[in-house]
């Protein structure tokens, strides 16, 4: 789910379904076949890990910017995940506690790995060592029970730390209601999506139509404006996973092209020449007022000619920001497009329904099913 | 290559030989090899053990590596590690260093686990395989000496957690003859596997951190292996990006020098402290204290007469995780500097049996830790080089008796004899182990050099 860094992110700053989903439905696959998971129990399961992460995440100030040390889906993605199972597993509460505490043991990893191939293992771990955690507690390994007020316990992981109970189930009011996630259009950390608006637009007013190709020669210079950012200020990235955290990668790839795609990440664009050229005209600004926060953060983009003309343009919030969601249809499109490259097209329509319907589902392992690349054909004559 | 401190690792891994190792170094590793397996045997017959097997033998992909006590039983290699890993931190009897860490059971495990997994004629020997533990060692003294913070009792995270990791992961990679660049990347991911709070100290997850550090710095090492790239200057302090550094506030690298300078390996400086039973280190200052007041009470009373005693005042460095007047599970008790102080008193010694249910709860136990007082003279550093025990018997009658430890005997200042040493490892294994097997252990690891297969071990 990771490996594109194409998945969701929530504010405060998280992968949140990374975490939680693989391993529900792992977990959901696992039940011996009498007893059955519905399409509700897996949306609850889900749910709770997702809410778990949230509430976490408001216990530091410090969660509410782009993080510096640890990399938050390996903190809270790990105990979201060992929460969902715990759920799916129907625990009782002390073994819920338990499942906590025992996650906690797992989480946490630097965030010097984002930007290389290990990255994509902290949404990975964080999904599995959560659901280790869920099953060793149930079967009765034991942790500290104060796992969440303890300084000495998720406390470890911020440097200031102010935990607080949850609300009543009277009326729960959970975080996914007040607060949408982002959903990504291409395959790049999420700051460099305003990038992509900006410059795109930047570009539709520098060439007449889409078809003329950017003039690069009377480019004298780029300038963007972002928050400081560190892990995600490239020059030069030389492999994919460098320049999926490239603010400017992602800039130079949007000016050429128009606007950004899986394709764009591709081994030949990284590379190609056009793109280099237009990399070394290319710095970054960090304008005092621009925070690095998903919630606030913007980005200008200045085309400056060498005729001293300057073209720009600001991006405050992009297409799939949770204040601009993704209408229905994109959100399909997107999918179609990612599923359809390894499942065939019955499977990918069979997935898009039954999530849909999700609560009507009376057992969802026809979710896996689908996943595994079965048509629904395949799949009514096994039931 | 540039000249970072995480290439300086790589690099030292990758190019040390057997040559490096000193004698010193040779003799009290191999200390460290026995100690650990013994702890480890006994440990498979804990509670916290079997949950883990339990759990473990779900998965049985690619059974090959043997669990400490279950003869017969195959994990796949991580795993099995996993396993042991848990069972030789299980009642915490673990090996401690300075500063402090578990060293051994963060690594010998995965190296156990890796010689079976490696096919016939290209098993390590024991050269090999003593120099990998070595390595693992030496990468986890060294990441210590990175931190001031390191040097005390520690507060935030279990360091097993976070340096035995990496150390499992380097002495892995060393038995796998990884290139210098697959050393590296294995730190790299390594790093991004490391880190358990404090918190689940003294409750019955903390086995895990120890059998976590060394399965997932092996899992690093094979991913590695097979091409898996993480952070290059993981090690590195690189301001406003956390690697490594993440997991402390002050931190302060420095490269490795070159094995081919003259290499000294700190296990040669500084030597490990054994256990005498199993309980946290901090334990053993107060038990001998508690030993010698009590033979001076016997002196005095003809006989330890508990009524006699108004109050027990016990002297001790601050340190939460280990103060707990009423310790209710094993564990807790571990972790317990009172409870350590009163079984000393109330029997004269302190082994396996004092930490079961029926031991933790008897009633005279409870009436002599009902009198206990704790202080925390200033001069009493939470640091396991520094720290010392005082017991203090304050007599209805106005006397007072008095014991103090400096250096309880196990303590690298006043090392266990090779008899102390085997004595323990004896009664370990015997739990698990008949007695030819327990003498042919004891004769393998003290002629490792000579072994030609260590997956005979």
């Amino acid at each position: 789910v990771h490996s594109m860094d194409f998945d969701d992110t929530w504010h405060p700053a998280t992968h949140p379904s990374g975490a939680v989903l693989p391993a529900v439905i792992a977990l959901s696959e696992a039940f011996p076949q009498k007893k059955k998971i519905s399409g509700l129990d897996l949306l609850l399961a889900f749910n709770v890990g997702i809410e778990v992460q949230g509430r976490l995440l408001r216990f530091s100030s410090e969660a509410r910017n782009i993080p510096k040390r640890f990399h938050p889906p390996t903190v809270v993605g790990t105990m979201g995940s060992a929460a969902a199972c715990a759920k799916l597993l129907a625990l009782d509460q002390l073994k819920c506690k338990n499942a906590l505490a025992i996650a906690a043991s797992y989480a946490g990893a630097p965030l010097a790995n984002a930007a290389t191939q290990t990255k994509p293992l902290h949404v990975g771990n964080a999904a599995k060592h959560g659901l280790e955690a869920a099953c060793l507690a149930s079967q009765g390994l034991q942790g500290n029970k104060q796992i969440l007020d303890m300084e000495s316990g998720i406390g470890a992981f911020y440097t200031d730390y102010n935990p607080q109970a949850l609300p009543t189930l009277q009326s729960y009011p959970w975080l996914l209601d007040q607060q949408d996630v982002a959903i990504k259009r291409f395959p790049a950390h999420l700051g460099t999506h305003w990038v992509a608006d900006a410059a795109s637009s930047v570009r539709r007013k520098l060439v007449e139509s889409s078809d003329n190709l950017l003039p690069l020669d009377k480019i004298e210079k780029v300038i963007l404006k972002v928050p400081e950012v560190k892990y995600v200020n490239r020059h030069s990235p030389t492999s994919e996973h460098e320049a999926r955290h490239s603010f400017q990668f992602v800039a130079c790839s949007a000016l050429l092209d128009g606007s950004m795609s899986v394709q764009s990440f591709a081994s030949e664009n990284v590379h190609r020449p056009a793109l280099r050229e237009l990399l070394c005209k290319t710095q970054l600004e960090h304008p005092p007022d621009n925070t690095p926060s998903f919630e606030s953060l913007y980005c200008e983009v200045s085309v400056i000619l060498r005729d001293s003309n300057t073209i720009s343009d600001r991006c405050d919030t992009f297409y799939g920001h949770w204040r601009k969601p993704l209408k229905k249809e994109d959100l399909e499109k997107k999918f179609q497009s990612n599923a359809s490259s390894v499942l065939p097209a019955e499977a990918t329509e069979g997935i898009i329904e039954t999530v849909y319907n999700l609560e009507k589902v009376e057992d969802c392992s026809v979710l896996s099913t689908f996943l595994s690349g079965q048509s629904a054909r395949e799949l009514s004559e096994k039931l | 290559p540039e000249e970072t401190v995480t290439s300086s690792f790589a690099a030292f891994i990758h190019a040390v030989r057997p040559e490096h190792l000193s004698k010193t170094v040779c003799h009290r590793s191999k200390r460290m090899i026995l100690d650990s397996i013994g702890v480890g045997l006994v440990g498979s017959t804990t509670h916290v053990f079997d949950i883990a097997l339990q759990y473990c033998q779900l998965y049985s992909s690619v059974a090959v590596s043997s669990v400490y006590g279950k003869p017969g039983v195959k994990l796949s290699p991580t795993l099995a590690a996993f396993t042991n890993g848990v069972a030789t931190h299980s009642m915490d009897f673990d090996d401690t260093w300075h500063p402090a860490t578990h060293p051994s059971g963060a690594v010998l495990p995965a190296l156990l686990a890796a010689s079976q997994m490696l096919p016939p004629g290209t098993k390590p020997n024991g050269v090999d395989f003593l120099l990998a533990f070595n390595v693992g060692l030496e990468v986890q003294g060294r990441l210590m000496h990175f931190s001031t913070e390191a040097h005390n009792i520690p507060k935030r995270f279990h360091p097993p957690s976070v340096v035995g990791t990496m150390g499992s992961a380097a002495a892995t990679a060393k038995l796998l003859s990884l290139s210098a660049a697959q050393c590296a990347h294995a730190l790299g991911i390594a790093a991004s596997l490391a880190g358990a709070p404090m918190a689940n100290a003294a409750t019955q997850a903390k086995p895990l951190h120890i059998g976590n550090a060394t399965r997932l710095g092996f899992e690093a090492a094979l991913l590695a292996s097979r091409g898996m790239e993480a952070n290059p200057s993981i090690l590195d302090d690189i301001p406003g990006c956390s690697g490594f550094s993440a997991f402390y506030s002050v931190y302060q690298p420095k490269p490795l020098s070159t094995p081919s300078d003259h290499h000294e390996f700190l296990l040669e400086k500084q030597d490990i402290a054994f256990k005498r039973f199993p309980a946290h280190l901090g334990m053993h200052w107060v038990v001998d204290a508690a030993l010698s007041v009590r033979n001076l009470f016997i002196n005095y009373a003809g006989s330890f007469s508990p009524s006699l005693i108004r109050t027990i005042v016990l002297k001790i460095p601050v340190s939460k995780y280990i103060n707990r007047p009423f310790p209710s599970s094993e564990h807790q008790a571990r972790h317990s500097f009172q409870f350590s102080a009163c079984t000393a008193l109330l029997d004269g010694e302190v082994g396996l049996s004092s930490f079961t249910e029926s031991s933790i709860h008897r009633q005279e136990l409870r009436e002599l830790l009902d009198k206990v007082v704790v202080e925390h003279p200033e001069d009493n550093v939470a640091n396991f080089d520094k720290m010392y025990g005082e017991v203090a018997l304050l007599l209805h009658s106005g006397d007072v008796l008095t014991g103090k430890c400096d250096t309880f005997y196990g303590h690298w200042r006043k090392p266990l004899s090779k008899e102390s040493l085997l004595k323990k490892f004896r009664s370990n294994a015997s739990h698990v182990l008949p007695e030819e097997k327990i003498e042919t252990i004891i004769t393998m690891v003290d002629n490792l050099e000579n072994l030609s297969d260590s997956s005979q071990l």
